[in-house]
């Protein structure tokens, strides 16, 4: 069967839906070219497992092997500045393969191990009830502004050793680090004041955390350097990754979660009579259902077959999580917000050798946030029906979601 | 625990991502079959805190390390 299928997808109606879009590509042509962007659109379940744990035959340097120009277009006297951000991502360890992606893990991994993220869960608890304070007092709140957007920062702020008093400044750093993801044709000034900025505040604890060491993310990246494995500017880059990767995503879960239990009040009754014990399968299905992460590019190292088509070497492929997350073939009933399903094996994360480092944080994080939210707000309501989406075809972010709960 | 001490290794195949951390770090005892998930091929591969060390670092705790005789278990 022919379908067309509208090559824009950026558009108002992609970006607010992306489910009706993807979901159409999914069904009629799963592995799509699409000749505006030059890329493969890959939507299936099964594909995107299979592609993300073959890492030999897609490569995740995305910025070392991709000479096409960023999509959507900048503003062309901004230029310059992507060739700064460029060279800036491509010594992210997530832009890397094997040898050298493994080897740059294995220094991280030990800090992000299921147990270890899990001791953090008590000061995740503390953060959040100290937003909620706020919130309670204030009697309405923007989830996005004062609960999502804070609560991660305040979690890998202390992750980094910074002190209190200089935890607005990174906050500020992190907002303009967000930009990564959007379509904005000027994005790219924010974008890197936000790592000229991070790499100026973080190079002088490199510095210390080399001498005097901690148990903090920085000390990590500092003995990995020591080690040999990271060069200077790597330490920098990777530390505001964290900074990067930890924050855009967590405020997707929380919003679009927050949103998924305003919209569907029969499993927020639910999530309210048992919220300790619901709390994990609810998280794990607002990760499924609405997730942060919508799409996440590589670059065909070789040939590749894929359903009959021929992914040539070097050809931009885009897997989307928001469309793999609602697979029919993967999970029945796909549509329903269903904070009961088990089995519940969704790709939120990705697959493979690059599956989200921080996802047990996340995890926390979700947690703890859907639980005290039951607990505390029982009548949470949006206080509005016109919720934007950012313009971006990497994640699911709302603009902001002002809630009441009287 | 002494190194003689023998192991049951599993690595369940509905949480198992194919992450593949535990073949870096445990190459004897865990290796990656054609579907691209871990399996336990030989739980007297490695050493015990290797083994463990493993398991730990499984981002989806997807590895389960029991003594194979009395049945306790080790990790998670």
């Amino acid at each position: 069967m022919v379908t067309q299928i509208q090559g824009d997808m950026f558009t108002r109606e992609v970006i607010a839906d992306p489910y009706a879009y993807y979901g159409k590509l999914r069904d009629h042509d799963p592995v799509h070219w699409n000749e505006a962007y030059e890329l493969w659109v890959v939507t299936r379940y099964d594909d995107l497992v299979w592609l993300t744990r073959h890492h030999e035959l897609f490569s995740s340097a995305v910025f070392r092997n991709d000479p096409r120009g960023p999509y959507p277009a900048i503003d062309e006297s901004d230029l310059g500045l992507y060739e700064y951000v460029k060279n800036y991502q491509a010594d992210q360890f997530i832009q890397h393969d094997r040898p050298e992606h493994l080897e740059m893990r294995r220094v991280l991994h030990s800090y992000f191990t299921p147990k270890s993220m899990e001791s953090w869960r008590p000061f995740v608890q503390a953060a959040v009830k100290e937003l909620l304070d706020a919130a309670e007092a204030k009697g309405e709140i923007d989830v996005m502004r004062d609960l999502a957007t804070p609560l991660p920062v305040l979690v890998i702020a202390q992750m980094m050793g910074v002190p209190a008093e200089e935890r607005p400044y990174v906050r500020e750093l992190a907002e303009k680090l967000l930009y990564i993801g959007r379509g904005e044709g000027d994005r790219m000034k924010p974008l890197t004041e936000g790592m000229r900025g991070m790499i100026e505040y973080v190079e002088p604890m490199v510095e210390r955390r080399l001498v005097d060491p901690g148990d903090d993310f920085i000390s990590v990246l500092a003995h990995g350097e020591k080690k040999g494995v990271f060069t200077r500017h790597e330490v920098l880059v990777n530390a505001s990754l964290l900074l990067l990767a930890g924050h855009e995503t967590t405020i997707n879960l929380i919003c679009n979660g927050t949103l998924s239990f305003i919209r569907n009040p029969d499993q927020w009754a639910l999530l309210k009579q048992d919220p300790a014990g619901l709390a994990k399968s609810a998280t794990e299905e607002c990760l499924r259902y609405d997730s942060p992460v919508k799409s996440i590019q590589r670059i065909a190292s070789q040939d590749v077959e894929m359903r009959g088509k021929t992914l040539r070497k070097d050809d931009r492929v885009r897997w989307f999580i928001s469309s793999a997350n609602r697979d029919p073939d993967a999970f029945p009933h796909p549509e329903a917000f269903d904070i009961t399903r088990h089995p519940n094996q969704h790709v939120a994360f990705g697959s493979g050798t690059h599956h989200c480092l921080g996802a047990t944080l996340a995890r926390v994080e979700g947690q703890e946030v859907f639980k005290a939210l039951a607990e505390r707000f029982p009548n949470l309501q949006a206080k509005t029906k016109d919720l934007e989406y950012q313009p971006s075809i990497t994640f699911r972010s709302l603009k902001s979601l002002p809630v009441t709960w009287h | 625990m002494t190194e003689t001490r023998k192991l049951r290794v599993r690595v369940d195949p509905q949480v198992c991502v194919g992450n593949a951390m535990c073949e870096a770090i445990a190459a004897n005892t865990f290796r990656i079959n054609d579907n691209r998930q871990s399996e336990a091929v030989n739980p007297d591969g490695d050493s015990i805190d290797n083994i463990l060390e493993a398991a730990e670092n499984c981002p989806v705790s997807a590895i389960v390390v029991e003594d194979a005789e009395t049945g306790e278990r080790l990790f998670p």
